[in-house]
């Protein structure tokens, strides 16, 4: 298992747009990957889930992955939350 | 990996339990409660859904006593402390408050005896009181706290009351969870969750399961995106709540693997400690995953109704092979 954790730095935070971004990352990877904020946890394949979060801007994502590319798959979500979602 | 992850992670021993700030927020209307000592400590907390009646600790024998619950003053307290002569009672209140009772509630509208209420504001104990008597004010405020307390936890997965039973759809994403409960809804069942499943167990067997407030009865279909299961099929096709009573997990079709057969022998699954029935669904395409969900349903009610289809077949057989057997010793010898 591998895990980073990530600031949500856009204002809006991760709303429907962000959310399908990750999903479709995250999609791309065999690894199992989920997203925790705060008590929650969730499947960060499923664009539900993600969106359940309704993740603010400043809130502490953990990216957890477990499978045969864990480490590119929370690289890569890592990357795009940090990025901002080319938002502002 | 664990496919039930808690939906209550804890973090850190200041998150158990429920603040009694929050306790009288939620409850101050169904049990009828006011406030006698204005020094709420939102910081008390109620850590166990059982309760105290401390007539033996209002007694002096406070060896065993239970001070970590709600405690409760009803008419026996409220009688045994009024009778005692103005020392003895300073003596009974003080020993008991000097614990760190998470509050006091004193029922039947009874006059607390004098000097509690002080003694509760100087020892930071949140004292209450309530109209109703307490046998019933017990069972309400038991329902509510074994409630707030219950094991909970989230599954991702889908839910549908398929006639009457709970069918907890699981597998990896993308399998296909979502769209076989929209096919269902099509079918005229209803669904309860889709996605994201919270659970949280009922008594000691029983899970009940409900959906998220933010996703309402929302669902992803991949293709399509974001539907809305009320918006299109109305009210009859959704439910809040449901018993789980089976988990159908769905497979990748796997050709190594052995599927079950017989249906003599059940898998179980296990959730907050609660085993239900698991039926494992290899899925292919062209396969009917609909049909076959029904057809769980039907024959978990089959069997909740005490007749066991693989059972009987099985004991058919046997009693088909016994026969067999016994002509054809009849037969022995004896041709026609």
């Amino acid at each position: 298992m591998y895990e980073a954790q990530v600031e949500v730095r856009n204002v809006p935070g991760i709303h429907a747009r962000p959310a399908a971004l990750l999903v479709q990352a995250a999609s791309r990877y065999k690894s199992e990957v989920f997203l925790c904020a705060g008590e929650l946890t969730v499947n960060a394949k499923s664009i539900m889930g993600v969106m359940m979060l309704a993740a603010e801007t400043g809130t502490i994502l953990s990216i957890r992955a477990e499978g045969p590319d864990e480490r590119d798959a929370v690289d890569g979500l890592a990357a795009i939350v940090e990025s901002g979602f080319q938002e502002s | 990996m664990c496919r039930y992850l808690p939906a209550h992670a804890v973090a850190g021993d200041a998150m158990i339990g429920m603040t009694v700030a929050d306790f009288y927020e939620k409850t101050r209307e169904r049990l009828g409660l006011q406030t006698l000592c204005r020094s709420l400590q939102a910081r008390s907390r109620l850590v166990t859904s059982d309760i105290n009646r401390p007539q033996l600790a209002l007694t002096g024998f406070v060896e065993n006593f239970l001070w970590d619950r709600l405690q409760i003053f009803g008419e026996t307290e409220i009688r045994y402390l009024n009778s005692l002569g103005e020392e003895a009672l300073g003596k009974a209140l003080s020993q008991v408050l000097g614990f760190s009772i998470p509050c006091i509630v004193v029922t039947k509208g009874l006059d607390p005896p004098p000097g509690l209420t002080e003694l509760a504001a100087q020892n930071g104990v949140p004292l209450f009181a309530t109209e109703m008597s307490t046998t019933p004010f017990v069972q309400e405020v038991r329902t509510f706290l074994e409630e707030a307390f219950a094991p909970s936890t989230t599954v991702h997965g889908s839910l549908v009351d398929v006639y009457g039973v709970g069918l907890l759809f699981t597998g990896r994403s993308s399998i296909g969870k979502s769209e076989t409960a929209l096919d269902l809804v099509e079918r005229g069942h209803r669904l309860v969750a889709d996605d994201i499943v919270s659970i949280r167990r009922k008594r000691s067997n029983i899970l009940i399961g409900s959906g998220n407030e933010l996703l309402r009865h929302c669902m992803e279909i991949r293709g399509i995106g974001i539907i809305d299961v009320q918006a299109i099929f109305g009210i009859r096709a959704i439910r809040a709540f449901k018993r789980v009573e089976v988990e159908v997990n769905l497979r990748d079709w796997d050709a190594e693997e052995s599927y079950e057969r017989l249906g003599l022998e059940e898998q179980q699954s296990t959730i907050v400690d609660v085993k239900i029935p698991l039926v494992a669904i290899p899925i292919f395409p062209g396969k009917n995953i609909t049909v076959i969900a029904e057809t769980i349903a039907l024959n978990y009610l089959v069997k909740a109704y005490g007749y066991h289809p693989a059972a009987r077949f099985s004991e058919n057989l046997l009693e088909t092979i016994r026969r067999k057997r016994t002509l054809s010793r009849l037969a022995e010898g004896d041709p026609e």
